[in-house]
């Protein structure tokens, strides 16, 4: 359950925001505001509230919102007007939402007819009638949402029951009224499998309701002609639990649960604990039964039970129905079906009275990421710092050093202590990969097992949400190209089911995630074949092993003749390196002939801080993400050659590279001689490389990224600043712009 | 009763402020001019800037400012009269300009000046530099007091690239 608590955690956090906006936006609406964007908002709100609260069962919740989120789209349609009485109704309401939310936070039951007047005169409105009265006139509901207020009707007596938990010793007895509509067929559900579901809450009896079988020439084969009564036995059932056995088929089917105790039903005690809205309820209650009378039953085969339920109601309210009599007054056969289940702890309802109050608070990321880069910013300067102490000071100024030395350590502390607000368990990423290979199997005829081991190793949010697809990409390509066929493995005597195995581990400042299986290895030979056709290697390059097997992150590099509908939808593995490199990270792969393959991929814990080098051109600083060098050559010691242009280029290992001088490309003079300066090999997007003159290579380290368009705007060939341990601002080189910006440079 | 009188004061300056300006005021030159005083964040000496390439000849490059990065504009530059060749003497003027902060590069800052709204004379018409880089003109202590449009100060360096 604790899953299923977070995500009420977070329901309930979002409706404190989402009852905050209604405020703003009927207030605005009251001040004479009109606007249709502010209808839509509120209209949105409340759905929200609704749809949250109809996934955790809050029915009380859910009905409510319901009647006035119809009310507000017969507003938005312009079939009710938005007068003064009905803005009044809609902001007493919003009060009413916020004490069913508040209710359903704590548990706390609230009277049945708590909202019922509100309700009533919403539903009214919707049915064309003005606010402040619900009347019972007969007029037409031509546009009534015709499976609304039967499920509402249904709900309204399951309120109070559910939130009145059962005497924990006790058997509850249930019975639901299952009437299934076409849609539900349609939709491939089986009314079996739900059963079944509920069997394994206690003891079940279901009892068909069947309508009279037309003749056989007027049958109708999708048409429905049964529902079912079940009568469920249970000791952990709640109106919860059973709601949520037909949660799939939510809307597909009108669903009525009903709860017998041994004393008189609950409903009752709580009216009586709220007399003056009883005549409220009553009220209700009649404007309820008018619209089933109106309603066109037939249609759905369930408004006459329906009708029939609602009676039960209003017999209850005077005395226990005949039916339930049998449950109230023998408690044995509970008993009796107590034995079975004795170890079972009852279902721990909503009404255990847990804490109130926010557990978490919403911060804008915004805000989170100011912090983590000031923090960022502490760790460089701090380890600036540490780095000017040399022996000299640390004899004479032990306690000077003796401080920068708690400091270092509570600013790692500080460093880790905000990472965590951001990093989120990758589980959020593999939970999504079961599926995948589920699918990828029943397509490809294989079998395969997917293992995922380390899915809480938190990452930084940012590249959590970069991650997804290059990893569900190499997931399936490890299922799809990496895994044989039964057949095969059981002949190259491995088990017949091949693994896949999802990992996450952190090493270090960075997070290492694996994706291997036990299938084929890479086919070298025909890689390199295919390499060697498409020209992404030259015909007489020899390549080791490893290199081969990196092959297929090369652009343009795709095993075409072995490409299925699955792994080959014109995304090549080089997509999966460029969207990996873009949040700083590494792909590594290597496979072992007919054992299977290992794809490593090497991501920065975090985005804030970037791994350069630092390099200087015409006296001012600039870095260069590591990420995108490849290496460092003394300008004595390369290679280049002249061009018509008056341009260089660079010869390295039989390539030839463009050369652009950064000096000359931002347009400023150093008095460097040419041969002390260094070429930074570099390499863009898509394995194109450029090489980068600069005046000298002064060291690596990290850095925060800041922005220049804050507080200007941008500048060509720079990504952006960031600012230096000695507090100057460095720019940090944009490799991509500067190469896809060459060639307009060398025209211009 | 002592808090009154601070209230009283407050109070008094309020009024006050409804129809007069609250100037910073510095030179380039012999020239003063002048800016608001609720949008100086902060006055710092020059200690050099990073050069921005590929951008305007006024625009000196960018500072740290506790962990932003800010531009710098020479404001002798804007005006067309050539880069200032500043030393630590020279004054950086931080604003804030809309969302953005900036600075400008401005020989020395010289006084806070109170000016009367009703003293502030417009620009003559004629020289399209002037009339584009400033609101208006005051006269505070028989001197003349140029009023920068700071938004026309950075935004030229948008359009003029």
């Amino acid at each position: 359950m604790s899953d299923l608590d977070e995500f009420k955690a977070t329901y309930f956090d979002e409706c404190s925001e989402l009852l905050l906006e209604l405020e703003e936006q009927f207030s605005a609406i009251q001040e004479g505001d009109r606007d249709s964007e502010r209808l839509n908002a509120v209209f949105r709100a409340i759905h929200s509230i609704k749809g949250g609260g109809g996934a955790f069962g809050f029915d009380g919740l859910v009905k409510f919102a319901h009647s006035f989120e119809t009310l507000l789209d017969y507003v938005r349609d312009g079939k009710v007007e938005l007068s003064e009485d009905v803005i009044v109704l809609c902001i007493r309401s919003i009060d009413i939402v916020a004490d069913f939310v508040g209710a359903a936070r704590t548990g706390d039951a609230l009277a049945a007819s708590y909202g019922a007047v509100e309700k009533a005169q919403f539903d009214a409105l919707a049915r064309g009638q003005s606010a402040g009265a619900a009347s019972t006139d007969d007029e037409p509901m031509d546009d009534f949402d015709i499976d609304f207020t039967p499920v509402a009707v249904n709900l309204e007596r399951e309120l109070p029951m559910a939130s009145t938990a059962p005497a924990t010793d006790g058997m509850t007895r249930w019975t639901i009224g299952f009437t299934p509509f076409p849609t539900l067929y349609e939709r491939a559900n089986d009314p079996l499998l739900l059963f079944r579901e509920l069997g394994m809450l206690g003891t079940m009896t279901v009892t068909p309701r069947l309508k009279p079988m037309p003749k056989l020439a007027d049958f109708d084969p999708f048409g429905v002609y049964c529902a079912w009564d079940i009568e469920l036995v249970s000791d952990r059932a709640s109106a919860d639990t059973i709601r949520e056995v037909f949660e799939f088929v939510d809307g597909d089917c009108a669903i009525t649960i009903e709860m017998h105790e041994g004393s008189a039903p609950a409903a009752i005690a709580l009216d009586d604990d709220d007399l003056p809205s009883f005549a409220a309820l009553a009220e209700m209650a009649k404007a309820e039964r008018k619209f089933i009378a109106t309603g066109d039953a037939d249609d759905m085969g369930a408004g006459a039970d329906l009708s029939a339920l609602l009676d039960d109601t209003k017999a209850e309210a005077a005395a226990p129905a005949p039916l339930h009599l049998v449950a109230e007054a023998a408690p044995a056969p509970a008993t009796a079906a107590n034995r079975d289940r004795s170890t079972d702890a009852p279902e721990d309802s909503a009404s255990s009275g847990r804490p109130v109050g926010m557990q978490s608070i919403r911060v804008d990321l915004d805000k989170v990421d100011r912090v983590v880069n000031m923090v960022g910013e502490l760790v460089i300067t701090q380890s600036m710092l540490t780095q000017q102490m040399d022996d000299a000071i640390r004899d004479r100024y032990q306690e000077l050093v003796r401080g920068i030395e708690v400091l270092a350590q509570t600013t790692r502390g500080l460093q880790d202590a905000v990472m965590a607000i951001r990093a989120q368990p990758v589980k959020s990423v593999f939970s999504r990969m079961p599926r995948l290979v589920r699918e990828l199997a029943s397509k490809t005829g294989k079998k395969i097992k997917l293992e995922t081991i380390g899915e809480n190793t938190e990452i930084d949010k940012t590249v959590i949400e970069q991650l997804s697809d290059p990893l569900t990409h190499m997931v399936r390509n490890s299922a799809d190209h990496g895994i044989e066929s039964p057949e095969k493995r059981v002949s190259r005597g491995k088990p017949e089911v091949g693994t896949v195995r999802l990992s996450a581990e952190q090493a270090g400042g960075n997070i290492l995630i694996i994706v291997e299986d036990d299938g084929g290895g890479i086919n070298r030979d025909r890689v390199l074949e295919i390499a060697r056709e498409r020209g992404v290697v030259g015909p007489d390059q020899q390549m080791t092993d490893e290199q081969i097997d990196n092959l297929i992150f090369a652009p343009g590099f795709s095993t075409a003749s072995e490409v299925s509908d699955i792994s080959g939808r014109g995304v090549g593995m080089d997509v999966v390196l460029s969207n990996i490199k873009k949040i700083g990270g590494s792909v590594h792969v290597r496979s072992w002939t007919g054992k299977g393959t290992r794809m490593t991929l090497r991501l920065p814990l975090t985005l804030a801080v970037l791994d350069v080098m630092l390099v200087k051109v015409a006296g001012s600083p600039y870095v260069i993400p590591l990420s995108s060098i490849v290496e460092t050559i003394q300008n004595s010691r390369a290679d280049f050659g002249h061009m018509p242009s008056g341009g260089k280029v660079l010869q390295v290992r039989g390539e030839y590279v463009q050369v652009v001088d950064l000096a000359t490309r931002f347009e400023m003079t150093t008095d460097q001689a040419e041969d002390s300066r260094f070429v930074v090999l570099c390499e863009a997007e898509g394995n194109s490389k450029i090489a980068l003159v600069v005046d000298d290579i002064i060291g690596q380290q990290q850095v925060v990224i800041k922005s220049l368009e804050e507080n200007f705007e941008r500048i060509d060939g720079i990504a952006g600043g960031t600012i230096l341990g000695d507090g100057n601002v460095a720019l940090i080189v944009d490799v991509q712009s500067l190469k896809s910006g060459t060639a307009h440079q060398t025209a211009a | 009763m002592e808090a009154l009188g601070i209230r009283d004061d407050y109070s008094d300056g309020t009024a006050a402020s409804q129809n007069t300006l609250q100037l910073i005021a510095f030179s380039i030159d012999e020239q003063i001019y002048g800016v608001e005083i609720t949008t100086v964040r902060e006055i710092r000496a020059w200690n050099g800037a990073t050069p921005l390439p590929n951008t305007r000849e006024y625009v000196r490059g960018v500072i740290n400012l506790r962990g932003t990065i800010v531009p710098i504009f020479d404001l002798r530059a804007r005006f067309g009269d050539g880069k200032t060749n500043p030393t630590k003497n020279h004054v950086v003027v931080v604003m804030s300009v809309g969302d953005k902060w900036i600075g400008i590069l401005v020989d020395a800052v010289s006084d806070i000046l109170t000016v009367s709204k009703d003293d502030i004379h417009t620009v003559p018409e004629g020289n399209s530099v002037d009339t584009e880089l400033l609101n208006g003109i005051v006269t505070h202590d028989g001197r003349m007091v140029g009023l920068i449009d700071l938004a026309a100060v950075v935004s030229g360096a948008k359009t003029d690239a």
